[in-house]
């Protein structure tokens, strides 16, 4: 039974080793919605 | 051990609850820009056509006032909360997105000239804020975070340097209440000296960049004056966000050797941990717009979602900003702070124009 919340801890050690900063997510969803308009998806943002 | 078998079977739940949490409160974000830019549109066109006489008040100033109002009478309800706090997320997307309206040209020559005046501020503001930390007999590490608050980015730099040099809640909590009050005051107070002054956007928006702590007010102040304005203003802010690495890691090294704060052991590490990664985000967009990457109607495109992006934020720093949270704090940091802030924005005025004598603006 103890191996159970030993391999839970390392997942979650691994998992917060991926864990995207909130600096990085913004960088990621921005870059993303770049490409999306420059590949023709997004053609007009109205303002 | 039961305790410990239900841990895993709830975890899986957390992270979509936690996404579907912020819905409510983005959507109130949007409500409040949208307002906001409605508001510009008709409330001018409104009092024009009956001969009243209006100043014409962007969208920004709607949007914050109206976050303002609602978050000082009737508060922020907590079913909104978490998803009003993603308005920190919207203005880095919104400054990468931004990064599409610059040439790569135009930020070396900026950012060069900013970096020099970046560099003079934070040593002058580290330096005034310590002498004003000790006069006032305030705590050393309460004094260490007002320093690297009021002179690198504010309230990130504080969370950021609380953790490097150990400092406890109650000091960090005083100096993120200070910093967000004195930016609240910033926010409507730059403008008005700016109009006062008769700066052009070039002089205000590196004044704004350079003077405002937090990275959100400082866009709302440039903004405030003129897109031109709000524009220099958020490269300059950003240039200061890029130091927020090695003035922390200074902070640490200094702490540690006095044997109250851990050892940095893996320097350039802690530098990558602590750097900003939208500016490299704005740098890149830029980079890809410079060389022709985005035709001249997806580049207005890009500038249209940073828009969007910084509507959300101008309704979070509304929203956020309850003044009769931070008189709870107390008013020592406030008095520190206040001083402090306004040497520091004579001290900026004073550098934008000894700037604009030798550039010629």
């Amino acid at each position: 039974m103890s191996a159970a919340p030993n391999s839970n801890a390392n997942a979650v050690k691994a998992g917060q080793r991926w864990k995207l900063s909130l600096d990085s997510w913004a960088v990621v969803v921005a870059l993303l919605a770049a490409l999306l308009v420059r590949a023709g998806i997004f053609k007009h943002i109205p303002w | 051990m039961a305790d410990v078998l239900t841990v895993p079977q709830v975890q899986p739940v957390q992270p979509a609850l936690r996404y579907l949490r912020v819905i409510p409160g983005v959507l109130l974000l949007f409500a409040i820009g949208y307002a906001g830019k409605l508001l510009e549109q008709n409330v001018g066109g409104y009092a024009k056509s009956h001969h009243w006489t209006f100043p014409n008040i962007e969208y920004v100033l709607w949007a914050i006032v109206l976050g303002l109002l609602i978050s000082n009478t009737a508060g922020v309800p907590e079913i909104f909360r978490s998803g009003v706090a993603t308005y920190e997320f919207w203005l880095k997307a919104g400054i990468v997105l931004l990064g599409s309206r610059f040439l790569l040209g135009d930020i070396l020559k900026l950012g060069g000239v900013s970096l020099v005046l970046v560099a003079i501020e934070i040593t002058g503001s580290i330096a005034f804020m310590t002498f004003l930390g000790r006069a006032f007999k305030l705590k050393p590490k309460l004094t260490s975070l007002l320093a690297v608050g009021s002179a690198v980015c504010g309230v990130s730099a504080i969370i950021a340097t609380k953790g490097a040099i150990e400092a406890d809640d109650e000091e960090s909590s005083f100096s993120i209440a200070a910093i967000l009050a004195l930016g609240a005051f910033a926010l409507f107070t730059f403008p008005v000296i700016g109009h006062f002054l008769h700066l052009s956007d070039k002089a205000y928006g590196l004044w704004a960049g350079l003077g405002v702590d937090n990275t959100a007010e400082a866009t709302a102040a440039g903004a405030l004056y003129s897109d031109a304005a709000g524009k220099l203003a958020v490269l300059v802010k950003s240039t200061r966000n890029a130091m927020i690495g090695f003035v922390v890691l200074a902070y640490a090294i200094y702490w540690a050797s006095k044997g109250k704060a851990q050892v940095v052991g893996n320097k350039p590490a802690f530098l990558w941990q602590k750097f900003p990664k939208f500016v490299l985000g704005f740098l890149l967009i830029s980079v890809l717009a410079t060389y022709g990457f985005f035709s001249k109607d997806q580049v207005g495109a890009l500038a249209n979602l940073s828009r969007w992006a910084f509507l959300l934020t101008f309704a979070g720093v509304g929203l956020r900003t309850n003044f009769q949270e931070m008189r709870k704090q107390g008013l020592r940091p406030f008095a520190v702070g206040a001083i402090g802030e306004v040497v520091i924005a004579g001290f900026t005025l004073g550098l934008v124009y000894g700037a604009g004598k030798i550039f010629g603006w």
